[in-house]
């Protein structure tokens, strides 16, 4: 089975980690300022990006994370879809430091549909904006958070011995522990899950585990797993919201826990894992801040499927081109990975993490789970 | 006493005639009546055939009225109705009711029906299957009333019987109708009637054609021209395509008095010198005459007229359909479909194989309507006959698949095939004898210089459709630019200013940077005072630019055009005409007209549009000046042109660099928040 990259926790530095800042507003009036100076010298207006492509992702060693390469991108009104993208810029532009004025703040989804009055410039998916305000965080060197943008509420639940203290929209701060504290959904996390919103103040645990699904999680806790093995269950919902990496990221920096990460069996669940991990390709420029080198994989692996004798599916023709495109994924050029991916795409298989259930509702947390936690020296 | 039998004798005792009924049973396939949806349309088709062809010998515009209604659970009643000159009344039995029956078996030319067969076939298969006669009522321009006879085929004999006979007033000067009931099934859709009479119309635009479908569904397929096409000549035999049979027999009934007339005279493209060469190298004389020739001597006349070179044999048998027509009938009947593109039709110059001449005309359509999903829709034709059946055993559909369609802007998996995208084909082959695969006549049979003229002809068409295509994706660039320059830039400009609160800038240096384009923008538009083409060239370049401006046009529309302004140079001859441009600045513009009286048959087609003094790159809406059309350009132009040239080699024009938003960006769709 592989082994990801076991790392120790590297220390972040000041200079790499972008904070909410209160100046955001002045370099998003430089770029004005820029497309402004070549349209008045009768240029071509146009950007440059840094491309946020796999191709273009680089190993940092000093943080043992992917971040962003050097290749750059133009975005130029030579072609529509670059003059869109830079007429969008500025309506974002001018919102941002209209809210900014009237001291708002917007999700991403009304973002959305505040661009219903750009007219052309109007965005045609939420995909669409959220991709602008990232190329804005990598050009302003920003948060999203700095411009006033903000996810709706979707981080994961923890269920664990855990003790936070959390500051709360009144400002008022409450102490919480994650497993006497909180019903049977957990505490959920919110979309800032910075010091000055969420302290860590004690835990008796010695690992977390991140789960991709709810099912499992509920199973996990109903069989008591937590306690028996002092371990904090986090829910990813499946590709993991910002809030929650940057919440995996502080667990491990801060608390000195290691994380393991146990999803399904498909392509799809080696991107949740990679994006723990070593950081997703869309956020490459915050890599440094919310990736987390030391978790590691647990499964469900191609192995398993075939050691533990899983009910599986046929891989789809989406599947097995999500593989293929995963063996020229960086991310994954370690032999561990490769060997894994070609010998999914060998057997042809992929399985649930519930598919376990064939032994009995007991059979992941009194089998499966002890004997690869042990095989990772974790317990 | 008689000597015993010889074997000979014994089994010519057993031989007897057979009757045309089981000849008919024997051919029902190649004769088209296997079953009953397929008999109603060979009933449809040799009908049809029939009139127009009637019609086209007299010279007359063909109205064909066909009338199809339910009889009983699996009977049809059949109602071929034409405007031809009419049938005299001797004839009528023999020309319904008499297989192998006809005038034009004999005759050099081509023709839709050649041997006789199909119309007495129906009759025969109506009689057989439903004991009913044929009606045949028929009226010629000389007499005050039309002939009505009920006719059977007396199947024993092959002699037609007539039931009862009438003589009727019919309100018409004179043509044919013909009355089946039969064992068959009506059905639309593919090798239907309909779709029959549909092809028909697109190959036979001067014919009016109406069909009334069982369900009282009248389609009409109006006509699209007054003109007749010309009658294709008949013409003598010509020696390289004579069998020794037909020798024979034009050898035994021919008046000529010698071999050496008889050779000049009813032979196609002998010479009297030819003659005398041929008469040698068969031992013959001169004098000879023509029904002494027999046995041995006809073989060796035979190879002698093949091993002497002759003059080819002459195109005047075949009737073309021709380009226009192509045009019209393609529009006319394809209207709903609203193509974008009709590929001007290629039609090549007439060809020989053995003793036949044959030539081989395409239409193309392209866009609107038909499906780009699926493969290309072909219609076949043999001379201006639909083809429906036996499509993948034909030369023209294996033309098509042995083409490589990808260069041309098609798909195709693997460069052979049927390619697909919205497109149709018609392809039609004339010729005095058609190679079919089989006595169906459903598919024209494999022939190394068929195939050739097909597929030069293809190439043709396809070549129209890559220019075509290629324009269209420059004008989509351009609509992009204009996009860009007329609604984005002006915010992007609007926006920036208030965000660092400074005055717009003027925006027209970096309007030309973006398009970096001359514009040629043309339209055609029909009013009561007349057609008019209005031409307007934009230079959206940064620099100042001379250009001389050309046109293209038919000859005869030239000849009704009015130009303003007056152009500085014209070649009628060829339709025409050039301007040198006043010089434009950049984001300058001028224009230049032309206009036609009121009706005239324009449309954007039909010019073609140049322009001299900027290389292809920078220019839109027309193409650069051909090479071939040697005009002295002013000097200006030149040096433009020069200029123009150099600029586009000029390093770093093409600058490369990552488009951004054209990236592939994460590996999935699914990952991150």
């Amino acid at each position: 089975m592989p082994r990801s990259r076991a790392r120790a926790p590297p220390k972040t530095t000041d200079e790499d980690e972008p904070r909410v800042r209160a100046d955001a507003l002045q370099p998003t009036l430089a770029l004005a300022e820029a497309i402004y100076d070549q349209l008045d010298a009768g240029e071509i207006p146009r950007m440059r990006l840094p491309l946020r492509t796999k191709q273009n992702l680089s190993f940092q060693a000093r943080d043992g994370v992917w971040k962003l390469g050097r290749q750059l991108g133009t975005r130029s009104a030579r072609k529509l879809d670059g003059a869109l993208m830079l007429l969008r810029t500025f309506y974002l532009v001018d919102f941002i430091n209209e809210m900014a004025r009237d001291k708002k703040t917007s999700t991403l989804r009304e973002l959305y549909y505040i661009s219903e009055a750009w007219e052309e410039a109007k965005f045609h998916s939420e995909d669409e904006s959220n991709l602008l305000i990232e190329d804005l965080e990598v050009l302003c060197t920003r948060l999203r958070e700095d411009f006033r943008l903000h996810p709706e509420e979707n981080g994961a639940s923890v269920i664990g011995d855990l003790t936070i203290r959390e500051r709360n929209r009144k400002g008022i701060v409450k102490t919480i522990n994650c497993r006497d504290d909180v019903g049977d959904g957990g505490y959920s996390l919110p979309f800032n899950v910075e010091k000055e919103k969420i302290e860590f103040v004690s835990t008796k645990a010695k690992f977390v585990i991140a789960i991709e699904c709810g099912g499992m999680v509920d199973r996990l806790a109903e069989n008591g797993f937590d306690e028996e093995h002092e371990a904090i269950l986090l829910h990813l919902k499946g590709q993991p919201a910002r809030s929650t990496r940057r919440f995996l990221r502080r667990v491990t920096e801060e608390l000195k826990l290691p994380v393991v990460v146990f999803t399904d069996g498909d392509p799809w669940s080696f991107r949740i894992y990679a994006s723990v991990a070593y950081g997703a390709i869309k956020t490459a420029h915050l890599s440094s801040y919310l990736a987390t080198p030391s978790a590691e994989f647990l499964g469900v692996t191609a192995s398993d499927i075939e050691n533990y004798n899983l009910p599986s599916d046929h891989l789809s023709e989406q599947d097995i081109r999500a593989l293929q495109a995963e063996l020229t994924d960086p991310r994954f050029g370690t032999p561990d990975w490769r060997a894994e991916i070609e010998l999914m795409l060998k057997n042809g298989k992929k399985a649930e993490q519930q598919s376990l259930a064939k032994y009995g509702l007991n059979y992941v947390t009194e089998h499966y789970l002890p004997e690869k936690l042990t095989e990772m020296g974790i317990l | 006493m008689a000597p015993p039998p010889t074997i000979a004798q014994q089994l010519a005792a057993k031989q007897r005639e057979i009757s045309v009924a089981e000849f008919f049973e024997r051919n029902r396939q190649i004769l088209g009546f296997d079953n009953p949806q397929r008999s109603l349309l060979t009933t449809v088709k040799e009908a049809t055939d029939n009139g127009l062809d009637a019609c086209e010998e007299a010279g007359i515009l063909p109205e064909i009225l066909v009338e199809i209604s339910k009889e009983g659970e699996d009977r049809v009643h059949v109602s071929v109705e034409d405007n031809g000159p009419g049938i005299l009344r001797k004839e009528i039995p023999n020309v319904f009711a008499r297989l192998l029956y006809g005038s034009r078996f004999h005759s050099n030319r081509q023709a839709r029906g050649q041997q006789g067969i199909g119309i007495s076939a129906a009759v025969l298969y109506a009689n057989l299957t439903t004991a009913r006669p044929a009606k045949i009522t028929s009226k010629v321009e000389e007499e005050e009333a039309a002939h009505v006879l009920d006719l059977f085929i007396d199947t024993q004999k092959n002699q037609p019987r007539v039931a009862s006979e009438d003589v009727v007033l019919w309100d018409r000067p004179h043509g044919t109708k013909i009355e089946l009931v039969l064992k068959a099934r009506y059905v639309r859709g593919r090798q239907s009637p309909y779709e029959y009479l549909r092809g028909t119309a697109i190959v036979n635009p001067h014919a009016r054609i109406v069909l009334v479908e069982p369900d009282g569904t009248r389609v009409t397929f109006e006509r699209a021209t007054e003109e007749c096409p010309p009658i294709a000549k008949e013409t003598l035999p010509h020696p390289y395509g004579l069998e020794l049979g037909e020798l024979g027999y034009h050898l035994k009934g021919t008046k000529r008095p010698t071999c050496v007339e008889f050779l000049t005279k009813d032979l196609q493209g002998v010479s009297p010198r030819a003659a005398k060469e041929v008469l040698v190298a068969a031992n013959l004389k001169a004098s000879t005459p023509p029904g002494s020739v027999q046995g041995e001597a006809q073989e060796r006349l035979l190879t002698a007229l093949r091993g002497v070179p002759l003059v080819a044999p002459s195109a005047d048998g075949l009737s073309p359909i021709g380009a226009m027509l192509i045009k019209r009938g393609l529009r006319n009947v394809l209207g709903e479909v609203r193509p974008d593109f009709f590929a001007p039709p290629v039609s090549r110059p007439a060809k020989v194989r053995g003793g036949f001449p044959f030539m081989v005309e395409v239409g193309l359509v392209y866009g609107g309507a038909l499906p780009a999903d699926q493969p290309i829709q072909i219609l076949r034709f043999a001379n201006r006959v639909p083809l429906l059946f036996q499509q993948g055993a034909c030369a023209i559909t294996n033309a098509i698949s042995n083409m490589d369609w990808r260069r041309y802007g098609l798909d195709q998996k693997s460069g052979s095939g049927l390619p697909s995208g919205p497109a149709l084909l018609l392809v039609h082959v004339a010729s005095t004898k058609i190679p079919f695969t089989s006595e169906a006549k459903e598919a024209i049979a494999e022939d190394p210089e068929i195939d050739r003229e097909l597929t030069l002809a293809l190439q043709g068409a396809a070549r129209h459709l890559r220019t075509h295509l290629s324009r269209r994706t420059r004008r989509d660039l351009a609509s992009e630019k204009f996009a860009i320059i007329l609604k984005i830039l002006p915010k992007l400009a609007e926006k920036t200013s208030h965000l660092v609160g400074k005055p717009i800038p003027d925006l027209i240096p970096v309007i030309t940077r973006i398009m970096d384009v001359v514009n040629v923008e043309t339209s055609v538009t029909s009013a009561a005072e007349g057609v008019r083409v209005p031409v307007e060239i934009t230079n959206y370049t940064p620099r100042a630019r001379v250009l001389e401006l050309f046109v293209e046009l038919p000859a005869e529309l030239l000849a009704h055009a009015t130009l303003e302004p007056a152009p500085d140079g014209t070649e009628a001859a060829l339709g025409r005409a050039w301007w040198t441009l006043p010089k434009l600045a950049p984001s300058g513009r001028t224009h230049v007209e032309l206009r036609f009286p009121p009706r005239t048959d324009a449309e954007a087609n039909d010019f073609d549009w140049y322009v001299a003094g900027i290389d292809e790159a920078h220019l839109l809406g027309a193409d650069p000046l051909p090479g071939d059309w040697e005009v002295r350009l002013p000097r200006t132009i030149v040096e433009a042109a020069e200029a123009a040239a150099e600029e586009a080699r000029a390093p770093g024009a093409g600058e490369e660099e990552v488009d951004y938003d054209a990236a592939e960006s994460s590996a999935s769709a699914a990952e991150d928040d």
